[in-house]
């Protein structure tokens, strides 16, 4: 993969709750944005195949969105589009499909989009009903995860980090605090408000451990990015962003087969197997987004990527050593906490974030780039068993 | 959509494992998963055997659901346990509502509840129940 | 004749002071009752009670060649509840299901069942589990004073802890309580006098009278008298028409449990057993809805040798409580419940 495929353009929407766009105008939008991303110009008939990353479709009653959808809205009829759904991750995957389709050398150029309309429906019965009430939807019987789904496999592995790793719920609070504060600099993110440690623990409990502030909000939004051959890129862009490794690691979805609640494979595995694609450590990263669908779950991604040990995470918080202007800046944007999870959306503004810090053009939440290497990551699907990392370069 | 019915083949289906605790063991790295499969989840092996779950086990980890799902009345707490002999399960607790009553190894055991009610059918599965000390 | 070759009970956690549901309807009730959990019902404390009954017979379950439920308050007018518990006990497909329902007299009605059918060599153990939760209504003179419960016996001609030495039934068409299949409650014709001395008292004093004239006993032979008790008044009556002293009673229950309907006499009977020396002779007599049935039961020796594998007992479970207040029970009863949308 390494030295392939570079990205040309990107482009989102401010997330936010859209009530008045729908799936169909927000994917418009992100990808007017992402074609006027490209410096140069770049005619949309260059693009020759384009894949759709659309998690929810059937599920809050969209329809059952399928590559054809996203040709009609895009009107671009002459290329294969897919969709892809691959969880949370699905961001993730969209992007690394349309990494492959020019790593492959079958295509030079082309599209990938993630879209998701979350609030046609309230909080309660879109993601939190999702994977939870009685499970017998998913192919599961009721009498395990009852009432589980949305942030109650998070809040099962918050616990164990407390009791195994020392981390409180201090600690998780103050993960909201950071991302809160990136976020208000950042003009795509639904949340731009300031939080403290106590407004967050006094917030009304959601799953214990987790409160309503140790929770990303219920988005809608859309992102897209272009790619092509690596050798073509000058003649888009003089600024091309490159892809490294781009890898999705699994995990089990039962929680009956994990081995712990401390860390998940899905994670150290897509994080490991993109390290090794692209043959940098992760010493060599100058910042990362990563998948803060709930605070703890920061901590988490930052040791299983591989940042620090096990259990250092929280100190290193602690330290300040996370934020914009510090060694190992984590969300600069804001992450997940104030842009919320527009699900297949997430992954492909997370890549946006990562292009406009490494070109240098993220205006107030610029950070110091020094490698040239930045890393963006997504995990999620049921129980949590897949996780998908992406490892962008200024070089090839 | 709506989820199976209870007089569907999915639950039908489920009955040896839901009230006998029917689960596998590979014979070749030990593991034991839930519900039945014909192939390891962690080594691949094709050697696999029934196993009966033990009812009893400590707490591995828990939660407390308070936004639970229409139909739902909250708090519903989540548990995994490690069970006696081997083995994991994930369910739910019955007759706890504050997360202070749970401790992480704290001993619990299964009892049959109704689950969730539909079309008028009940359904029935195990939850834990914390064991009284003496 | 056959007998009880082990037994178990369950008793819900949670308590209702019968007052509770009686002052907002400006009625007077005293004593508290057991109730379930949201998530119990009679098939998840029968689970429990059979479990129990089972491990204390020392018995392999695919040795029952039959399943009896007796209750008052099934889930369901077409579908078996006993096949349910016929998976938790593991029992084998030749299993016979019996669900014996309609009437608060139907787990004595089961255990008449079970002895004929071991009688008649067609099984060799069957299990016997009168399980009760009866539906309630608001402003109800149920609503106070119901309560809920779930007792086991398994019965066989092995291993017996108690002899069963002889039945008798007495029946009349005689309406006190009644629920129809379109009614989501109990409703009681309530008028007490007439329902006491023309229901109750008449059937259970025939009853007894007719098994001890059968198997050629007095009074005096009997050390524990059981009867069924809706209320803690009315065993008192029967045993005063009887000519029985009240000593002989089981200890009041109905004012701490609530009226445990079809297995309330079987609730006391295992606070019995639980005490009860080998040899000393037990009457025990149900009722309900105009059918009494009275049997006779000797303890042997084999009581005291399975006591150690007796599971929670029903002086633990008297002691084992959590209230909960009337708005929780008219919630876990579904009387209350949220607006769908």
């Amino acid at each position: 993969m390494r030295g392939k495929v570079a990205i040309i353009g990107v482009g989102m929407i401010p997330f936010g709750e859209l009530f008045e766009k729908g799936l169909e105008t927000m994917a418009q939008e992100a990808y007017i944005n992402c074609l006027k991303g490209v410096d140069k110009g770049i005619d949309p008939k260059e693009i020759k195949a384009a894949w759709f990353g659309q998690w929810s479709g059937g599920l809050i009653g969209q329809g059952t969105q399928g590559g054809s959808a996203l040709a009609s809205m895009l009107g671009q009829m002459e290329i294969p589009i897919t969709r892809v759904e691959n969880g949370c991750p699905t961001g993730s995957d969209t992007f690394r499909n349309a990494c492959l389709g020019v790593a492959s050398g079958v295509y030079d150029v082309t599209l990938a989009l993630g879209a998701e309309k979350m609030r046609d429906k309230p909080g309660v019965e879109s993601l939190v009903a999702a994977g939870g009430g009685t499970g017998a939807g998913m192919g599961m019987h009721p009498s395990w995860m009852l009432g589980g789904g949305g942030p109650s496999i998070q809040a099962l592995y918050a616990t164990r980090q407390m009791y195994e790793l020392g981390c409180t719920m201090e600690d998780y609070a103050r993960v909201a605090v950071l991302n809160h504060h990136n976020g208000v600099s950042c003009p795509y993110a639904h949340y731009r408000f300031e939080v403290t440690i106590e407004r967050v623990l006094n917030s009304p409990l959601v799953c214990w451990p987790l409160h309503l502030l140790d929770c990303c909000p219920q988005t809608d939004g859309a992102a897209a990015a272009i790619l092509c051959r690596a050798d073509l890129a000058k003649k888009y862009t003089d600024k091309p962003v490159y892809v490294l490794g781009s890898n999705i690691g699994m995990d089990h979805g039962n929680l009956w087969d994990k081995h712990n609640f401390i860390e998940m494979l899905s994670t150290i595995r897509a994080a490991k197997g993109a390290f090794e694609m692209g043959r940098v450590k992760p010493e060599d990263v100058d910042f990362a987004e990563v998948h803060d669908c709930f605070t703890n779950t920061e901590l988490m991604n930052i040791e299983d990527i591989g940042f620090c040990p096990k259990g250092e995470a929280h100190k290193l918080l602690r330290e300040g050593q996370f934020e914009r202007d510090a060694r190992l800046p984590i969300n600069p944007s804001g992450g997940l906490k104030a842009h919320g999870h527009p699900i297949a959306a997430t992954g492909m503004g997370q890549i946006c974030e990562v292009v406009w810090q490494l070109r240098e053009e993220a205006d107030e939440r610029q950070v110091k780039i020094k490698n040239g290497i930045g890393l963006q990551h997504n995990v999620g699907g049921p129980g949590f068993g897949v996780s998908g990392v992406n490892i962008l370069s200024r070089s090839p | 959509m709506s989820a199976p019915a209870p007089a569907s083949p999915l639950f039908w289906r489920f009955n040896p494992e839901v009230y006998r605790l029917i689960g596998t063991k590979c014979k070749d790295c030990g593991h034991i998963t839930y519900p039945r499969k014909k192939i390891c989840p962690i080594c691949g092996s094709l050697n696999q055997e029934e196993h009966k779950l033990n009812r009893r086990g400590t707490v591995q980890t828990y939660c407390i659901n308070w936004t639970t799902p229409p139909g739902l009345e909250p708090p519903v707490p989540i548990i995994v346990v490690d069970l006696e002999g081997g083995g994991k399960y994930q369910g739910v607790i019955t007759e706890v509502t504050q997360a202070e009553e749970v401790k992480i190894g704290g001993k619990v055991e299964m009892v049959l509840r109704k689950v969730w009610t539909d079309r008028g059918i009940n359904i029935y599965g195990y939850k834990f129940r914390l064991v009284e000390e003496g | 004749m056959a007998g009880i070759v082990g037994y178990g009970i369950y008793v819900p956690n949670y308590r209702l002071k019968q007052a509770d549901a009686a002052i907002p309807w400006n009625s007077w009730a005293s004593g508290e009752k057991a109730v379930c959990g949201a998530d119990e019902d009679i098939i998840t404390m029968a689970a429990e009670a059979s479990e129990k009954a089972v491990r204390h017979a020392g018995i392999n379950p695919a040795q029952i060649g039959s399943i009896y439920i007796g209750t008052a308050s099934s889930p369901y007018i077409e579908q078996y509840v006993a096949p349910i518990l016929a998976e938790t006990l593991e029992l084998a497909p030749e299993a016979t299901m019996m669900d014996y329902c309609g009437s608060v007299n139907s787990c004595a009605n089961a255990l008449l069942g079970c002895l004929d059918a071991i009688e008649s060599g067609r099984i060799e153990y069957g299990i016997v589990i009168g399980t009760e939760d009866r539906a309630t209504a608001p402003g109800s003179e149920g609503e106070a004073s119901f309560g809920a419960a779930a007792a086991a016996l398994v019965i066989g001609k092995d291993g017996i802890v108690a002899d069963i030495e002889g039945v008798y039934t007495y029946s009349t068409l005689f309406i006190d309580r009644w629920r129809a299949a379109k009614d989501t409650w109990v409703s009681s014709y309530f008028d007490y006098r007439f329902d006491r001395e023309f229901g109750y008292e008449k059937h259970v004093v025939a009853a007894s009278k007719g098994l001890m004239e059968k198997i050629g006993r007095k009074k005096e032979d009997f050390k524990y008298a059981v009867f069924q008790q809706p209320d803690e008044r009315l065993p008192g009556l029967a045993a005063r028409a009887l000519g029985i002293s009240s000593e002989l009673l089981a200890p009041g229950i109905a004012s701490i449990l609530g009226d445990l309907g079809s297995c309330s006499a079987f609730i006391s009977l295992a606070g019995i057993l639980d005490k009860a020396k080998p040899e000393e002779r037990i009457l025990l007599t149900s009722y309900g809805s105009g059918s009494s049935n009275a049997f006779s039961l000797i303890a042997r020796d084999k009581i005291e040798q399975k006591k150690k594998n007796l599971g929670v007992t029903l002086e633990k479970y008297l002691e084992r409580k959590e209230y909960i207040d009337y708005l929780t029970y008219l919630k876990t009863t579904q009387t209350l419940k949220r607006a769908p949308y």
